[in-house]
């Protein structure tokens, strides 16, 4: 087993959560294959036997239902309805009649005949000639596992009773699992599938928490026990590192560690050092987020992005009631800081619709706003959801990639209907709703004053404008360095943005990547911006870079940058003065990027 | 007996979810419910979310709902309409 001690075996995997991880690996799928024996039992014992089943399928069903129940907090009700699924199989009476005809018919005891039955049912659903049949074998299995789990009276390994922390290895990370978890305790993930949208990606991202995934074989290389380091920014996990290594980490762990501490206490304000004021919200996708907004002192919720229920892998359109309990969960956690709901984002790629076409080019289709306006009764459902959730707190609409005044305008006609039809029926609402434009089509931003006299706030979505005014995909890798942020043109839209927005005294905002780097997040600050929206987990870290840098000093210096001819210029012009005005943050920043 | 013929509109057809509602929905009536494929003939109970799932019934399947007891005639009523709705979605012109 020589191979098994080697040190330091580097795995490449897709960097999904930043950050660093030392510890030891707790491999999740070690519940999963037991054996489970034939045993005869005497009639006699038929009776007990199937006793135990009706015990155990009580047992499970209260496991599921708590599960649910807590998947429904933490995640949302669309990460939770396939436990509906499982629950019902539980009850399943033909299934139940099946295996209890197992055991009396061929006495049997209660585990072979769950296991067998379960199999053959398996079978048959491998039968059919239907993908997404085939993929419900993995629900059968979920619930044969919790069954027999049970069913022999072993301790079941408790997630959520974790007595160290520990490195999460396994094959994906799922919703049921993530539900049992105690995440205080978790230290990092490392699984063999997924890409940076994954389940485990976005849940890693969403707690902070490093992680890297679609590394193939980590269960096979790691097992419980296994010392390993997981580099989240690199993409790697060290496996058995020697101690020179794992102390090189572990020092680089604390560095990052000691950074944040100053400014994770949540009251700390985001202040400059000559008390300019800038104000720090969230970005959230998933309801699992809003939990961390107070741990990372965000300032209610920048941008909710609606559409994120459909990218779950939710098969069908939520409904109003839905919707409803999602947005009141937001409304209540943003509190007076309040959070503004992006209107779904989406485009004909992310949805079949009856009647449309699939499109040649969907970036500049039928998508976002444009879809809204045109399929009513999905935008009209949502804002009926929306306006009754507001009861409960202080919610704010944001309208993604308007291109002219008149979708505008048609957007606050049919939300002025939607009240006014609301206020008729005597439906409980708050109709004081901000109504927000997305700036992301350059179009927008050059017709800025504008949409500022007839919208109550702006909110600048700089991967999108970015996207659009330099016309580049950046996930085509032949012209991804095109992608440039700081491009001239950028900061001149954004420098234009941020004057039509003071002079019409309306709010403006920035959402986007470039508010969640520490850099470019200042290069906004000194443009004007004063309030950012960006990840939950990133906010510590641009609060440090704000209370580092002066006001006064970063504008000058962008007043500089402005005259600057390319992105290279700005970003060299950036990366040697900040270091200068702000060493105690920039300085030890740069060295590590 | 009480015998209903309807489509399978919904985009997913009887993928999980919808089974789930439908099984659900059929579990709060005492009449048996079965459930037959026009095209194939295959049948499944109505009351068993496996043997729904089985029949695989994607977007586009005529499906006859059958219903036979005390009461039949609200069973497959209720039923029907939530195949019609598309499972519990409020939209219906066909969206998605």
């Amino acid at each position: 087993m020589a191979s098994s001690s080697a040190r330091d075996v580097r795995l490449r995997g897709v960097g999904a959560s930043p950050g660093v991880a030392v510890g030891n690996a707790l491999r999740l799928d070690e519940r999963g294959r037991q054996q489970f024996y034939y045993l005869d039992v005497s009639p006699t014992q038929v009776r007990r036997e199937v006793r135990r089943l009706h015990e155990a399928l009580d047992q499970a069903r209260a496991e599921l239902l708590e599960i649910k129940t807590r998947l429904t907090r933490e995640l949302g009700y669309e990460h939770s309805f396939i436990l509906d699924a499982h629950l019902l199989m539980l009850e399943d009476a033909r299934l139940l009649a099946e295996i209890e005809n197992e055991i009396r018919a061929r006495r049997v005891n209660a585990e072979w005949a769950v296991r067998a039955v379960i199999d053959r049912v398996a079978e048959a659903y491998r039968q059919v000639n239907d993908a997404y049949l085939r993929e419900r074998t993995s629900d059968l299995e979920d619930v044969a596992m919790r069954l027999l789990t049970i069913l022999s009276g072993r301790d079941k390994f408790e997630l959520s009773e974790l007595d160290e922390p520990v490195i999460l290895v396994a094959k994906d990370i799922w919703p049921s699992t993530v539900a049992e978890l105690d995440f205080d305790r978790v230290l990092g993930f490392a699984t063999n599938s997924g890409g940076i949208t994954s389940h485990a990606a976005i849940i890693a991202r969403a707690l902070g928490i490093p992680a890297v995934v679609g590394l193939h074989d980590v269960t096979r290389r790691a097992r419980t026990g296994t010392p390993l380091i997981i580099d989240g920014a690199a993409g790697e996990v060290i496996l058995r590192p020697s101690k020179a290594l794992a102390r090189e980490y572990a020092r680089r762990r604390e560095q990052a560690d000691a950074r944040l501490e100053r400014v994770i206490q949540p009251t700390e304000a985001a202040e400059t050092t000559d008390g300019g004021r800038i104000t720090l919200r969230a970005n959230v996708e998933m309801p699992a987020e809003i939990d961390a907004l107070a741990r990372f002192g965000a300032e209610g919720i920048g941008l909710y992005r609606s559409e994120f229920i459909f990218l779950a892998g939710l098969p069908e359109l939520p409904g109003e009631e839905e919707q409803y309990q999602l947005y009141r969960r937001l409304a209540a956690s943003a509190g007076e800081a309040g959070a503004s709901i992006r209107v779904f984002d989406l485009g004909g790629d992310k949805l079949t619709l009856k009647g449309f076409e699939e499109e040649m080019n969907p970036a500049l289709g039928l998508r976002a706003i444009r879809l809204s306006l045109r399929v009513e009764a999905i935008f009209r459902t949502q804002l009926r959801a929306i306006l009754r959730a507001n009861v409960h707190g202080r919610l704010r609409v944001v309208l993604p990639l308007i291109s002219t005044i008149s979708e505008l305008r048609e957007a606050k006609r049919i939300i002025a209907e939607v009240k006014q039809e609301m206020a008729e029926a005597n439906v409980e609402h708050n109709a004081t709703l901000p109504i927000g434009v997305m700036i992301e089509v350059p179009a927008a931003a050059l017709m800025a004053d504008l949409f500022a006299k007839e919208a109550d706030f702006l909110s600048v979505g700089t991967n999108d404008l970015t996207q659009y005014m330099l016309a580049v995909d950046r996930a085509n890798e032949n012209v991804a360095h095109l992608y440039q942020p700081l491009h001239p043109a950028i900061l001149r839209a954004l420098s234009h943005l941020v004057r039509v927005a003071a002079a019409a005294r309306v709010p403006l905002e920035v959402c986007g990547e470039m508010a969640g780097d520490p850099l470019q997040a200042i290069a906004l600050v000194g443009l004007g911006v004063r309030v950012l929206s960006l990840l939950p987990a990133s906010i510590p870290l641009v609060k440090n870079a704000v209370r580092a840098v002066s006001l006064e000093r970063v504008t000058a210096l962008m007043k500089e940058a402005l005259k600057l001819t390319t992105a290279s210029e700005v970003e060299q012009l950036l990366t040697r003065e900040l270091p200068r005005q702000a060493p105690q943050f920039f300085a030890a920043w740069a060295g590590e990027h | 007996m009480q015998e209903r013929r309807i489509n399978i509109s919904n985009r997913l057809g009887l993928h999980a979810r919808a089974s789930a509602r439908l099984v659900r929905r059929a579990t709060q009536f005492t009449s048996r419910i079965e459930l037959e494929r026009a095209d194939t003939g295959q049948r499944a109970d109505g009351k068993s979310i496996l043997s729904v799932l089985l029949l695989a019934a994607a977007r586009g399947t005529w499906l006859i709902i059958r219903a036979e007891g005390e009461d039949e005639e609200r069973a497959a009523d209720a039923l029907a309409e939530l195949v019609e709705q598309k499972f519990g979605e409020e939209l219906s012109d066909g969206v998605f």
